[in-house]
């Protein structure tokens, strides 16, 4: 191992080791437990107990450079590890994924949508979402909930979508509750969740160039918005092999 | 004593002896601000309404406040809601407004009713103001101090300027606590953030803003809003005066004024304020097309230290402009 990246999500907390510029292995976190069972506090910085979660300690034993980001780079201070902005690692992360350093990036993760655009390996600008999970990958998780579906599923429909306004995760879902009981199929429901994630991302793309758009976060797994996506921005749309670990991608990238 | 929701012709009230308390100010440094917006939302304001508009109601409740100057035109229509729920409680309303077809006529037709209920004529106001513009040159003097020395940092450059809407209640203390301010900076070394920012929008509700801000090696050098409550612009009179002031003004007026001081004060970027709930928050379409620079907008609800979701907006927005910087 040369480097080790760690992305803290509001979700899944995701661990990546480089060997020089190659993937060495992925590990992936429920962000909760995991807090709950190997992390503590040790002179004011946040400590990982990495060998209890399962993690090769060699970078440890051999001083190998470990590069974190997360929830505010100032509220994670990571014991021996250079931590750096969120923004910066997914914009690494997918230039390094995709070999592409001009491109929009839209990363959906559990709580944080980010837009950032990148010209020439340089960030110029990017906008995050409001203070509200409903343009979020939370917003898809209750929906399937409240559908009784899997992500997998729900990932599946964009045809024929229902509408739903409801501007907020809550009571969106009563708002779904009731178009279930108007007997809508359930594949217009879910293109129905679907569409409205992407009229919530679509007004945040708006000011950025659309030549190239880079989708990362685990929403990049859901095919139907990728579809949605491309059919309503006309952009050369890439999703890099690995959405949900660009931002531990663009860490370990960063090591040095 | 008289409360006021905004700036108003401050000069009026003094000519006829009043003290006076801004209202924001009253609420937003008092022990416990969530409380007086916790006072509005029990008497029934909506939670998705203004923190401002609620701290105002609850610091006037809470002070017992009976007499307000409200700004009815050229600050927002929520404003008139709240007038009119205090006037049904008992409290004593002055309208005020700053005409939206920003002409002399409409606004000296304002300032003479305005003058009219406190009974007071144009040379005791000139007299007023006199007073009032010495004060204010020394505030200019800050700001000053602020950008082209670099020795004032942005929460004091913030604290003086927006105390300026109602010299703090008392204008002779609050005089000498500039002139004891003025003599300490003048000593100082010069501060040495790498990243000179510009504040536009309403005064934040953050208390936090500008240390987190220059930890992070970053000094707000400009704060539009409050700067303009010092009425950065030698007039002669009152009329004149207002007529200049940029903040009830609308966007485009506003701009002239933003656009002019990003480039005499060496602006490496734009953190545009905006407070949840609040017609501001359109103006950021047109305020970022307008200027070149980049911007980060900053939204702000409750009078709470910056979240973690605000925190990480800046440092992304700072890093953005460091890496920017070290490629040109």
């Amino acid at each position: 191992m040369t480097a080790l990246g760690i992305d803290l999500g509001s979700r899944r907390i995701k661990m990546i080791a480089f060997q020089d510029k190659n993937i060495l292995w992925f590990k992936s976190f429920d962000t909760i437990p995991f807090y709950k069972q190997y992390s503590g506090i040790h002179e004011g910085k946040l400590t990982i107990d990495f060998s209890a979660a399962g993690v090769d300690i060699e970078f440890q034993e051999k001083a190998i450079p470990v590069v974190a980001t997360g929830y505010g780079r100032n509220n994670i201070d990571l014991e021996n590890a250079r931590v750096i902005p969120e923004i910066q690692a997914h914009c690494k992360g997918a230039e390094f994924q995709t070999g592409l350093t001009t491109f929009t990036l839209l990363d959906m993760g559990g709580q944080d949508t980010k837009v950032a655009r990148v010209e020439n390996g340089l960030l110029v600008d990017f906008i995050m979402n409001d203070k509200c999970a409903a343009s979020s990958g939370r917003y898809l998780e209750s929906m399937a909930a409240v559908l009784d579906v899997s992500l997998e599923e729900l990932s599946r429909h964009a045809s024929n979508p229902i509408p739903l306004n409801a501007t907020c995760g809550i009571f969106g879902e009563s708002e779904l509750i009731g178009k279930i009981i108007e007997g809508h199929p359930l594949e217009h429901l879910c293109a129905g969740v679907n569409n409205a994630l992407l009229k919530r991302v679509l007004p945040m793309l708006r000011p950025f160039d659309k030549d190239t758009l880079i989708v990362t976060g685990g929403v990049a797994k859901n095919g139907a918005l990728i579809c949605l996506l491309e059919t309503s921005t006309q952009a050369r749309i890439v999703v890099p092999p690995h959405p949900q670990f660009n931002g531990a991608i663009g860490c370990a990238a960063q090591a040095r | 004593m008289v409360g006021i929701t905004t700036t108003i012709p401050l000069e009026i009230p003094l000519a006829a002896g009043e003290s006076i308390l801004d209202l924001n100010n009253l609420f937003v440094n008092h022990e416990t601000p969530q409380e007086l917006i916790d006072k509005a939302e029990m008497a029934g304001f909506p939670r998705n309404t203004c923190g401002w508009i609620k701290g105002i109601y609850g610091a006037i409740q809470n002070f017992d406040i009976r007499k307000v100057i409200s700004v009815t035109e050229g600050d927002c229509s929520n404003t008139r809601a709240l007038m009119e729920v205090l006037s049904s409680q008992g409290i004593k309303i002055i309208p005020f407004a700053y005409p939206f077809e920003h002409s002399e006529k409409a606004l000296a037709g304002q300032i003479h009713s305005l003058a009219e209920q406190f009974q007071v004529d144009t040379a005791q106001i000139g007299q007023a103001k006199k007073h009032l513009d010495l004060i204010r040159e020394k505030i200019h003097e800050i700001d000053r101090m602020t950008w082209q020395e670099d020795r004032v940092t942005g929460r004091e450059n913030h604290y003086f300027q927006v105390c300026s809407s109602d010299m703090n209640g008392d204008l002779d203390r609050f005089s000498l606590e500039i002139d004891s301010f003025l003599a300490e900076a003048g000593q100082r070394q010069p501060l040495k953030e790498d990243l000179r920012l510009a504040y536009v929008g309403v005064p934040p509700i953050f208390p936090d803003l500008y240390p987190a801000l220059e930890k992070l090696g970053a000094r707000v050098v400009f704060n539009e809003t409050q700067r303009q409550f010092t009425m950065p612009f030698p007039t002669a009179d009152i009329v004149d005066q207002y007529l200049h002031y940029t903040y009830p003004y609308g966007i485009f007026f506003r701009l002239e004024d933003i656009k002019k001081e990003l480039e005499k004060r060496r602006i490496d970027g734009v953190i545009h304020y905006v407070q949840s709930f609040c017609f501001r928050q359109i103006e950021d379409i047109v305020l970022r097309k307008n200027l070149s620079l980049p911007v980060l907008t900053l939204e702000g609800d409750q009078p709470a230290p910056l979240d973690a979701r605000s925190l990480i907006r800046i440092e992304c927005f700072l890093e953005m402009l460091r890496a920017a910087k070290g490629a040109s």
